[in-house]
């Protein structure tokens, strides 16, 4: 089993704490240095049996095909039954999982794909290439309404049939992050025969080739997944059976905090999911697991929108970068759940680079930043002013994207920045008016989350390719970071066939957008999970940081 | 014949109430941000193609001009078409049916909860002396006054957290409609039982409850003959009232206990934009409202002929 494992306890001291109640005394043990694996140090063997129950404070997916539009909560769920050609492994590595062989043109422009043999889907449908065929035409379908997956195999012109295990990835431009893109769940396989159906009839009875099956969905309610019994694992492993360990999943929707944690504590139910700051630091004294899994992708980030004034002026965001304290609100709203991120990459991308020396606070030169830039005037409020205009920026906060604490931090930035003279003004916004309000190009400075596996997130983010509104109007760009030498980088960086160079043109290009001050990262994305005592093996997650339970057991 | 008549006023004035709402709907959610197609192709922050997005439009009609797409809206609503529901792509009238039995039932056992706790309120409020009757008022109050979210957090923490009696989500059993339907009474019988008890207080002194007594009834059939039936009809006159803000309190409470319902989906849809489930659900909310209220008045007019042919003074 190579997949990546994601135990991360925040403090020695709480590995401790949990460690003398002696109940998760194994997977502290896991979680403290070692973060490979924990066979042999749970507290017995594993038995079979029991469904375990989860509870996701999600919004219900409308769609249980992630290929269908594309979000975090579909991913999270379709991990459990759906299976993708490539995995990572602990250290960030891509490797193959239903794919076996994986080889690349010298032109980079073909890359050659084999799947596993003697898999088959949940229908009893063998996996052959004609899968990987019909998988990469539903996702580019229009019909299938794609968005994530779809921007994934963007550069796939073509899909040719080599023999029943082998297809011809022909793309436009070579694509060295397609590997990583199909390592996502919303490029996962599913049986070609399923996807013939209608569109609706997909979302509502996904089939693939997980451990765990879909069974039925109750709406707004549950949906209710079972053991696959004839699982095969697509790699390796010192299991004796291929079969879970669990009879199934009852996944629930609670979404609300509280109720959840409190469904948690009572034992209705086993996992719980978006797990608050407040919540993690009272379940490390409840004898309540933890599972701390950082979204792959962008980290959190404030990004300054540099198309309009008054952030068009490097000098005044790098004087609102430091005239606010990040780690002082951070540890005040976060209590060590969310370590500080310099970087504009999540810490699960090996390639992220980070600079701590251009965010450290200093309101004496953000002040001096100000009045070198002409903000020299001040008005009754203590705005700074210049040529009759206020220091004004806007920041549209989504309320479903900024948890509470996250929230509390912006108003932290509303007051500290005001100390230097900005007037911050935050509007709370519901998801659909946020991207309304980016779309008109009517903010300063957001925090916008991006998933992806790998760090071509970065082309997408600041490319100037992406200041150009979808036909949504959404646009991933909102820094609006526009500089041809930046695209270049960008380009090749995801073009070249050379590690070495990749990583170099992919460091350099994170450089200019940091010493550039267009955006303050903040943290990773967070995800975090909480888990009751009896739920044991609890940790590997796929390369989009879901939790996987095919080495999850119940100790009933 | 006069029954007739009044029937067919009432449905004429319900018609034209329901073409209301819908026109405020309608208007309400073409003015809040966000492209209708974007919430029929993946929700917000869709990335669909132009393709998509287009052929969305043309599907939905969203090309044409508003008074058009109006037009087209009621011509379908009028023949009981609620359409299909941007978000899940099913008819609405489906997602309503499978989500109303469970709100029909949190409303209902609410409403019989919330009658017998201000019942009780009320009947020991008026029985008892000046300081029971105060200490009555300020629960009353209170009762009325708390909101259902903070409310049913408090139940699940006491019941569910600290004494382990009840679930705190719901399992489709009987324990797990306790909680959810208590958030939801309780309130609900702070208002019930303050306008009971100034009736039963006034009836229970009035010159007929004297009679009564004089005529050797007991406390008791005087209670039960005279003052609660005086007592029960501004409160019954409220039941309309009660069931809205019932399937109003539904959104709160479905959401907190996590159970299914129409208020639930009424939430997600005004946050998905997915106007044909608003507008479904906003149209049949007003309908059982109006339901309620023939019933109420034709209940009223058993109970008190005279009051409801207005000769009552």
């Amino acid at each position: 089993m190579h997949r990546r494992r994601v135990i991360a306890m925040p403090k020695l001291s709480s590995h401790l704490k949990i460690l003398a109640t002696a109940v998760l005394g194994g997977l502290a043990l896991a979680g403290c240095g070692n973060s490979d694996s924990a066979d042999g140090e749970t507290t017995g063997e594993p038995q079979s049996g029991g469904t375990l129950t989860y509870a996701s404070g999600d919004a219900e997916p409308d769609c249980l095909d992630p290929h269908y539009g594309g979000n975090y909560p579909q991913g999270l769920i379709a991990t459990q039954y759906l299976e993708t050609l490539f995995t990572k492994d602990e250290d960030g590595q891509t490797i193959p999982w239903l794919a076996e062989t994986s080889e690349v043109s010298d032109d980079g422009l073909t890359h050659t794909i084999s799947v596993t043999d003697g898999i088959t889907f949940h229908d009893d449908t063998p996996l052959t290439s004609e899968a990987i065929k019909a998988n990469i035409e539903h996702l580019q379908d229009p019909e299938t309404a794609s968005s994530t997956g779809f921007l994934a195999v963007e550069k796939v012109e073509e899909v040719e049939i080599v023999d029943e295990l082998t297809a011809d990835l022909h793309l436009s431009a070579p694509d060295n992050a397609l590997e990583e893109s199909l390592s996502m769940h919303w490029t996962a396989i599913q049986s070609p025969e399923a996807l013939a159906r209608d569109v609706q009839e997909n979302c509502a009875d996904p089939v693939g080739t997980g451990p765990f099956m879909f069974d039925s969905w109750e709406r707004e309610q549950q949906v209710n997944l079972v053991r696959n019994d004839d699982y095969v694992l697509p790699v390796e492993s010192d299991r004796e059976t291929d079969q879970a360990y669990l009879d199934g999943i009852t996944w629930r929707m609670i979404p609300e905090a509280a109720t959840r944690y409190a469904a948690l504590q009572s034992g209705e139910v086993d996992v719980i999911d978006n797990a608050q700051p407040d919540t993690i630091q009272s379940a490390e004294d409840a004898n309540i697991g933890h599972l701390d899994s950082p979204r792959p992708g962008a980290a959190n980030r404030l990004e300054l929108n540099s198309s309009q004034a008054p952030f068009d002026d490097v000098l005044v965001r790098e004087a609102f970068m430091r005239s606010v304290d990040v780690d002082g609100g951070i540890e005040a709203l976060y209590f060590d759940t969310a370590p500080r991120s310099h970087s504009l990459l999540s810490s699960v991308e090996p390639l992220g680079y980070s600079d701590e020396s251009l965010f450290t606070q200093d309101v004496e030169q953000a002040n001096e930043l100000l009045d070198d830039a002409g903000w020299t005037e001040r008005d009754d409020d203590d705005v700074r002013m210049k040529d009759g205009e206020r220091l004004e920026i806007v920041m549209p906060v989504s309320t479903n994207q900024s948890v509470p604490a996250e929230q509390s931090l912006f108003e932290q930035f509303q007051s500290q920045s005001a100390e230097v003279g900005f007037d911050m003004q935050i509007n709370l916004l519901d998801l659909s008016s946020w991207y309304a309000a980016l779309g008109e190009h009517n903010y300063d400075l957001v925090s916008a989350p991006y998933t992806k596996v790998g760090p071509s997130v970065l082309r997408i983010l600041y490319h100037s390719d992406s200041i150009e509104p979808a036909p949504s109007g959404y646009f991933a760009n909102n820094a609006q970071v526009n500089i041809p030498e930046l695209d270049e980088t960008l380009v090749q960086a995801e073009e070249t066939t050379d590690d070495d160079e990749r990583a170099e043109l992919y460091e350099q290009a994170q450089r200019t957008v940091l010493e550039d001050h267009y955006v303050l990262p903040l943290y990773d994305q967070q995800n975090h999970f909480l888990y009751s005592a009896d739920v044991q093996n609890m940790g590997d997650t796929s390369a989009i940081a879901a939790p996987e339970y095919y080495n999850v057991w119940l100790d009933q | 014949m006069r029954v007739v008549s009044w029937l067919a006023r009432r449905v004429g004035a319900a018609a034209i109430l329901l073409w209301i709402v819908a026109t405020v709907i309608f208007i309400a959610i073409r003015m809040i941000p966000g492209d209708p197609a974007e919430a029929i192709m993946g929700g917000p922050g869709s990335q669909a193609s132009a393709e998509a997005l287009e052929a969305a439009r043309e599907q939905y009609h969203l090309n044409e001009p508003l008074l058009v797409q109006y037009a087209l809206y009621l011509g379908q609503l009028i023949t009981g078409d609620l359409g299909t529901s941007y978000a899940q792509q099913r008819p609405v009238a489906q997602i309503m049916a499978e989500m109303l039995p469970a709100t029909l039932q949190l409303t209902l056992i609410s409403l019989v909860i919330a009658w017998l706790i201000a019942f009780l309120m009320a009947a020991v409020a008026a029985r008892s002396n000046r300081i029971g009757q105060a200490m009555g008022t300020v629960i009353e109050v209170v009762a009325a006054a708390v909101p259902h979210f903070w409310l049913g957090a408090m139940l699940i923490i006491i019941f569910s957290t600290w004494l382990g009696w009840l679930p705190s989500v719901d399992t489709g059993t009987v324990q797990g409609i306790i909680l959810p339907a208590l958030t939801l009474a309780i309130p609900l019988s702070g208002f019930l039982a303050q306008l009971m008890r100034d009736s039963l207080v006034t009836a229970m002194s009035s010159p007929f409850a004297l009679a009564a007594r004089a005529r050797g009834a007991s406390e008791g059939q005087v209670f039960f003959r005279h003052g609660f039936r005086h007592a029960a009809l501004p409160a019954l006159n409220l039941t309309g009232w009660a069931v809205a803000t019932s399937i109003s309190g539904a959104v709160v409470v479905e959401e907190v206990f996590a159970r299914p319902g129409l208020g639930r989906s009424l939430l997600g849809a005004v946050l998905s934009r997915d106007m044909p489930m608003v507008t479904g659900i906003a149209l049949f909310s007003a309908l059982i409202y109006m339901v309620v209220m023939l019933i109420v008045e034709a209940i009223e007019a058993i109970i008190n002929p005279a009051a409801a042919r207005g000769d009552d003074a």
